[in-house]
């Protein structure tokens, strides 16, 4: 149904006035290195995952950028064969466990769901420094571990060739993988229980805003299978070490039970990644297109879908490894279940934007960058999961491809989405918008240079993890590094831009982007205890066809398709219904 | 909110102190797990390797894990919420059993 509403001015309270500049906030109260490293500020702690991360994502790249450069030449460009293998894990490592993982939940989850729901901090302030400084313990040893020679298995650290053969760094990386994973543990279970028990009067299950669902669902995930990949690379250490046969079959172990249990985690492990981003979809779409979201109960439960399917279907990483042909019947029909919500998701994200009054700035950029290469990189998983198909394409790059669309495509894509969005309330400063906007653009042709090709030799049959391909291939892996090359420029600008945005950049509004949501009730940078009065939640997530906020209050003029946030001061009009046709959801 | 008026109450206004676990169950518990632990580890070396003695074995642990939980991690004083979240880890362990025994109790069986 579509209803048309005239402009008969504000109907909602007007909106609020801009919060006084708050003398003392989160960023400047206290400068020493100390009130940083023993904060149990969750907006601090939440910076640094943030500055942590940046620097795993730069060494992760890093690694991507040998692989690519040696992939320039058949025989191999710039370094030998085992120096590849170390190159290529190490990117794997990086990446999963110290980058992708911690990206969303660590960063805006530690910061943004307290204020999202109303709540002063997390329910463990405490348990939440702890998580840092454990995430940063694990993360240390994998970084000896990469720089004292760096470890040859592959991210997936397959035995018996990680407990018997390998002559590489895989005790110290596999500790140090082992440690992170209590890290993430703590924060699954610190945001369960502060949307559990700390929402703000008001705030019912029904009105908590996407990114929290996702994020809720994601802590699911976190808490119940990230125990057993722990003890999975225990017991890794404990063959290596010791020799008792668990999975080395020629002293008595069962390869294909690692590989079981490895996977068990690291499916689900996936969703840890992508349904944060997903969560960070559903706020960025809604705000820039000024639409409820459509479908607000079915995005939702396709999150929690997701996690629950998400551990049903492990066993599609092993159709070739020997495993029974009635469980890979099985595990390949579960496979296709997943993609009912992830499609939920995109059929409703994609009603969102339908006649919606959509600007261009980079949040949104970055959001669209998300849907389309998601779609891509979810179709492409339908191959995986089909059995017949699976065996033509296991371990080529194809896979590599698929992979990389659903984690790079999507998650880093959804992560720079959520950047870009909550970067002014984070640091109180606009960054450049024409910048902005360019990376996010060079970020979208780069990776569709680098990750299409891929698609195409991995269906001919260039397999995974080889550093020497057939002449044939040759142009199809120039396309890629070059591909790689323009996306690490891309990535490389919001370094730039943002880093001179808190020096130069023009200081932000509480509600630069004229968002429905609790956290831009907050000044920016938000006070130390974000509001200073709990606020009473009023209506949903998503009032932006009514113009109103989570408090019912007014909202400030959107920002339009010429308009440039940086040069915005603040409240520049009154709130009121928008003179447009909206649809009717729901 | 009327002021509770009991003695009992007053005394404990927020039902802290039931909470708090007596020293002495706590002890009993401990005594009794590694009173299972050491026969958990008689019977390995009294029945050897027979079919019997792994299933034993399991269902010990399994007594262990479960005093573990109920009185160590404070299930029972826990609300509906938190055994629901302990219900849901035996869920998810299931999941994981029965997925794994789809695989290994069908591997010998040949298609066609």
């Amino acid at each position: 149904m579509s209803i048309a509403i005239e402009p008969q001015g504000p109907i909602a309270a007007p909106p609020p006035p801009e919060p006084d500049p708050v003398p003392v906030n989160y960023l400047n109260n206290g400068y020493s290195i100390w009130s940083w490293l023993f904060t149990v500020d969750h907006k601090r702690i939440g910076i640094l995952y943030l500055v942590s991360i940046s620097v795993f994502f730069l060494a992760g790249g890093i690694a991507a950028g040998i692989v690519r450069l040696n992939l320039l030449q058949p025989d191999g460009a710039i370094v030998t064969e085992d120096a590849y293998n170390r190159a290529f894990t190490a990117h794997g490592v990086m990446m999963l466990f110290f980058f992708l993982i911690p990206a969303v939940p660590a960063v805006f989850g530690n910061f943004f769901i307290p204020m999202m729901i109303g709540a002063k901090d997390l329910a463990f302030p405490k348990l939440n420094l702890a998580s840092w400084y454990v995430f940063m313990l694990g993360a240390i040893l994998a970084i000896w571990s990469v720089l004292a020679g760096g470890i040859d298995t592959g991210w997936t650290l397959y035995p018996p060739y990680s407990t018997r053969a390998s002559q590489s760094h895989v005790i110290p990386g596999v500790v140090g993988v082992f440690i992170s994973g209590f890290s993430s543990i703590m924060t699954g279970l610190n945001i369960m229980v502060t949307i559990h028990k700390m929402r703000a009067p008001g705030m019912t299950w029904g009105r908590l805003p996407l990114f929290v669902w996702a994020l809720y669902a994601t802590s699911l995930i976190q808490l119940l299978a990230t125990p057993v990949v722990a003890i999975t690379l225990l017991l890794i250490v404990v063959e290596r070490m010791m020799g008792i046969g668990i999975f080395d079959p020629t002293i008595g172990g069962d390869p294909i039970l690692f590989q079981h249990m490895f996977w068990f985690y690291s499916h689900p492990a996936v969703y840890i990644m992508i349904l944060p981003g997903m969560g960070v979809i559903s706020e960025v779409l809604t705000c820039f297109s000024r639409k409820n979201i459509f479908g607000y109960h079915a995005v939702a439960w396709s999150s929690v879908g997701i996690a629950v399917v998400g551990f049903l279907l492990w066993a599609h990483h092993m159709f070739v490894a020997g495993i029974s042909f009635y469980a890979a019947l099985l595990f390949s029909l579960l496979s296709m279940l997943v993609a009912v919500p992830s499609a939920i998701k995109v059929f409703n994200w994609t009603a969102t934007l339908y006649r919606g009054s959509i600007t261009f700035h980079a949040p949104m950029l970055f959001a669209l960058g998300f849907v389309v290469l998601f779609i891509i990189g979810g179709l492409t998983g339908l191959f995986l999961a089909t059995l017949g198909t699976d065996i033509h394409l296991h371990d080529t790059y194809f896979v590599v491809a698929h992979f990389h669309f659903v984690m790079v495509g999507g998650m880093v894509m959804g992560y720079f989405a959520g950047l870009h969005y909550w970067w002014p309330k984070m640091t109180g400063r606009m960054y450049s918008d024409w910048w902005s906007r360019l990376a996010a653009i060079i970020i979208i042709v780069g990776f569709f240079l680098t990750f299409i090709p891929q698609f195409y030799i991995g269906y001919h049959g260039m397999p995974r993890r080889y550093p020497n391909y057939p002449h044939e291939f040759q142009i199809f892996n120039v396309m890629s590094t070059a591909g790689a090359s323009i996306l690490g420029i891309g990535y490389l600008m919001p370094v730039v831009y943002l880093t001179l945005s808190l020096f130069y950049g023009k200081k932000a509004s509480a509600n630069p982007w004229s968002a429905t949501g609790l956290e831009w009730q907050c000044p920016s940078p938000p006070s130390v205890h974000n509001f200073e009065k709990t606020p009473v939640v009023v209506c949903g997530p998503y009032e932006y066809a009514i113009g109103v906020d989570q408090m019912g209050r007014g909202l400030p003029e959107p920002p339009g398709v010429d308009d440039n946030p940086a040069r915005r001061s603040g409240i520049t009009g009154p709130a009121g219904p928008m003179n447009k046709e909206t649809e009717v959801v729901g | 909110m009327a002021e509770p008026n009991t003695a009992t109450a007053n005394d404990d206004p927020h039902g802290i102190r039931q909470d708090v676990d007596n020293p002495a169950t706590l002890i009993l518990v401990f005594v009794v797990l590694i009173g299972l632990a050491l026969a958990n580890i008689g019977i390995s070396g009294a029945m050897g390797p027979t079919k019997l003695t792994l299933p034993l074995q399991l269902a010990i642990a399994s007594v262990q894990a479960g005093l573990v939980a109920y009185y160590f991690m404070h299930l029972r004083q826990g609300d509906k919420v938190v055994i629901l979240t302990a219900l849901s880890s035996l869920f998810w362990m299931g999941i994981l059993f029965v997925l794994f025994l789809a695989d290994y109790l069908t591997r010998h069986m040949v298609v066609g």
